[in-house]
């Protein structure tokens, strides 16, 4: 097997799908790990919603309070005003799930699910159906034709600039679903790369790749801290993009 | 590699179902409770900054109204100590003026008594030394004598009277 089909083998998401009559059902590694993901998310957010008496239960309950006025104060009011307020729900839903999808591949027999193109284009499909909802739910059908158009624009540019707008507004949803795939992915290939090295190397000579799995290990974890890190930034830049993206059709004057 | 960039409708309706039933489950299992939580929280420590304001303001206009009734019995005091003072010059200067007047008027009965003491004493002498020159002059009558002997008997005179002079003193 060559190095790009190894490669591809561990990353590409393999449908071992089931029929319900003439629905197919995608049971794929990527999907069991975002059901297990989403259980994991409702048991957390059920037990952090109770106030129990025990120190754990109400640390947990703090820890929550902590997260939802993080969320509310640093990226929806922030990016969309007061009016994002009623949608605090989704954001601090989106940023949990983004978050646990990213970390999840860290965790033995589990996988990144934001680098399959379909999960995260699902998500972004959801942020932008939020933008247009938004859209009409403040503006109305007409006045949110309208927001297309800049005001000030003569009328004889509004043919070209309302589809660039339009084309802007799909841009922006498909960037989302092709920034948070891309970044996990690039990640994901990296640390996959660095261990195949030590085998291409060890191929070619024992000594040789024992000598190589010093530096690749080094370096392995490395990058291992530094997909930590890129798992919450990602997270958190497609929560404020879309908060800023709702922003923009919320506040379009 | 390039079923990479092809994406599955299947799995990504499947992402959206279970994402949107995700948000809606937390929202009504978890989130709904701990915005709640936290805006009442919230609430609760507006509130309480606001009283605690509130006492804040209260003290402070409490504490100008001590610092005028404060300030107005300082002035009070200054006044009542001033009066007081006054008072006790005044009380002084007339004590030190009946003190004064009683002092001579003491004076004066002394130097009074005194000249009457000196008048009367005076009047002795004054009569004695007549009497004394009555009797010498019966003496110089009663007898001839010269000069010599009425200095003698004028000698012996006054012998007489420093000696009756000095057994009165």
């Amino acid at each position: 097997m060559e190095v790009s089909e190894t490669i591809a083998h561990h990353i590409l998401d393999h449908d071992f799908g089931v029929m319900v009559g003439t629905l197919h059902l995608p049971v794929t590694a990527h999907t069991v790990t975002m059901v297990c993901i989403s259980l994991v998310l409702l048991l957390t957010g059920i037990l952090m919603a109770r106030r129990g008496k025990s120190v754990f239960s109400r640390l947990l309950h703090t820890a929550g309070e902590e997260y939802v006025a993080f969320m509310r104060d640093g990226i929806v009011v922030p990016g969309m005003g007061v009016e994002g307020k009623q949608f605090l729900s989704y954001f601090c839903t989106l940023f949990l799930f983004i978050l646990f999808s990213n970390l999840a591949g860290l965790i033995p027999q589990m996988k990144t699910i934001t680098s399959n193109i379909s999960v995260t284009g699902g998500l972004a499909l959801c942020s932008g159906a939020l933008i247009v909802y938004c859209g009409l739910k403040f503006h109305g059908l007409w006045g949110f034709i309208k927001t297309f158009v800049p005001g000030g624009t003569p009328w004889w540019l509004v043919p070209l600039i309302f589809p660039l707008e339009v084309i802007s507004l799909l841009i922006r949803v498909c960037v989302l679903a092709i920034r948070l795939f891309a970044n996990m992915l690039s990640g994901h290939m990296v640390l996959l790369s660095l261990l195949l090295i030590i085998f291409i190397i060890g191929g070619m000579s024992k000594m040789a790749g024992t000598g190589a799995a010093i530096p690749a290990m080094g370096l392995e974890i490395f990058m291992t801290l530094l997909e930590l890190l890129v798992a919450f930034l990602q997270a958190y830049v497609f929560t404020l993009l879309t908060s800023i993206y709702v922003g923009l059709v919320i506040h379009s004057h | 590699m390039d079923k990479l960039l092809n994406p599955d409708f299947g799995v990504m309706a499947l992402t959206i179902v279970n994402f949107l039933l995700l948000v809606w489950l937390l929202h009504k299992f978890a989130w709904k409770g701990l915005i709640g939580a936290l805006e009442k929280r919230e609430q609760q420590i507006a509130d309480d900054k606001a009283a605690a304001a509130q006492a804040r303001q209260e003290a402070q206009g409490l504490k100008a109204e001590l610092d005028a009734r404060l300030q107005q019995i300082a002035q009070e005091a200054a006044k009542k100590m001033q009066e007081a003072v006054a008072l006790g010059n005044a009380q002084k200067e007339q004590l030190l003026s009946e003190t004064k007047q009683q002092a001579e008027r003491l004076l004066e009965q002394a130097k009074a008594q005194i000249e009457a003491e000196k008048n009367q004493a005076l009047a002795d002498v004054r009569e004695q030394v007549v009497n004394t020159a009555l009797l010498a002059a019966v003496k110089i009558t009663q007898q001839q004598v010269n000069a010599q002997t009425a200095q003698q008997a004028v000698d012996e005179v006054l012998r007489e009277v420093s000696g009756q002079e000095s057994a009165r003193a």
